[in-house]
């Protein structure tokens, strides 16, 4: 699927990484017992913020890359497996956002870096391992968030 | 009143059913109870710090309530849980898992309509519509709610049994070059690629091209 984020294209495998989420979610989200808060949706739903869709996706995918797989370890070989394909596509997206950004196509607003500011200090405030989990259980948001444009 | 002592089996397979976002919660009796359970229901949004009683769902002996209401914003998520009492003593809350309504919901076939001329067929579709609060609120298609999604459509030619299908984006497709005179069955999926959602295949709709003139 290809993704107009503003001056930037880029294509993904959506229906990939959805299966594979799919796949994985009920495991994962039981691994988060915390309904009270959210990473990405706290306070406000990411579909309630007037923000730049490629700013945002580009800091949420390097989010993804650099906070949240890495930590996201089980005891599950399968789900295991499922999380490093997911983990595989977000790095390619992510390297097509980095060129965007360096190219002036990928400006941020205000808005998009509080909210960013806001997600990271939502993961900051739990155990990194749990803050890990938790994001990954709430990838659905970001990929809904994503298919909505 | 204060938390009795919990000893009664829990409730058992606590989840959500939903049919175009008509998000019905549904669970089992306690394993061994017979007659005289009642149930208490609540529910809370994903990420906001408090779970809300369902009033409607209070002491009631029926194993369903309908969240419909408290959960008609598909750009959040939820979490529902179900209390069981019996003479005076009571089970755990027992949770759903996350409840997501626009991945977890299913959706019905859309409505198919049919004409001909004699070499041809038109068939127009209509994605169902997104569950609504009354009958005077304005109603939503599930094609706004789903940006992607497409109709997979089949006819039949009655006579040979061969088959034709037909992806299609928009809701309107002429099948041209038909036989005069000859029966066609027509039925049609909604089908999403993102999330990935396909509703079943509408009943069949069944139409003769006109004779030849």
């Amino acid at each position: 699927k290809i993704f107009h984020l503003g001056a930037c294209r880029v294509s993904m495998s959506m229906a990939e990484i959805r299966a594979g989420f799919t796949a994985i979610k009920a495991n994962i989200q039981s691994r988060d017992p915390i309904r009270t808060l959210s990473i990405l949706s706290h306070p406000h739903s990411l579909h309630k913020v007037k923000v730049e869709r490629c700013c945002i996706t580009h800091h949420l995918f390097t989010f993804y890359v650099d906070k949240v797989f890495k930590h996201c370890k089980t005891e599950d070989s399968f789900v295991n497996r499922k999380i490093s394909s997911i983990a595989n596509s977000f790095l390619s997206v992510r390297r097509k956002l980095g060129q965007c950004h360096e190219q002036n196509n990928c400006v941020c607003g205000e808005e998009s870096t509080e909210k960013f500011k806001q997600i990271l200090a939502n993961y900051e405030g739990l155990n990194v391992t749990t803050a890990a989990m938790k994001s990954l259980g709430e990838l659905d948001i970001l990929l809904d968030w994503m298919d909505k444009s | 009143s204060g938390e009795l002592y919990c000893s009664l089996p829990n409730p058992r397979n606590v989840h959500f059913e939903s049919i175009n976002m008509k998000n019905v919660l549904h669970w089992s009796a306690p394993e061994g109870t017979g007659d005289g359970v009642l149930y208490r229901v609540k529910y809370a949004v994903y990420g906001v710090g408090k779970w809300i009683r369902k009033p409607e769902c209070r002491n009631i002996n029926r194993t369903w309530c309908d969240l419909s209401r408290e959960t008609s914003d598909y750009e959040e998520q939820y979490y529902a849980s179900v209390k069981a009492f019996l003479n005076g003593t009571c089970s755990d809350w027992m949770e759903t898992t996350r409840f997501n309504p626009l991945t977890d919901t299913k959706i019905d076939p859309p409505m198919v309509r049919v004409s001909s001329t004699d070499k041809s067929i038109s068939i127009i579709l209509t994605a169902p519509e997104k569950w609504k609060r009354s009958p005077e609120e304005v109603s939503v298609s599930l094609l706004q709610v789903y940006p992607g999604l497409q109709y997979n459509i089949s006819v039949l030619k009655k006579k040979t049994k061969k088959r034709w299908f037909f992806s299609i984006s928009n809701n309107t497709l002429v099948v041209p070059w038909l036989e005069p005179g000859t029966a066609y069955c027509v039925s049609a999926q909604i089908h999403v690629t993102t999330p990935l959602l396909d509703s079943d295949f509408s009943k069949e709709h069944c139409i003769a091209t006109l004779k030849d003139k």
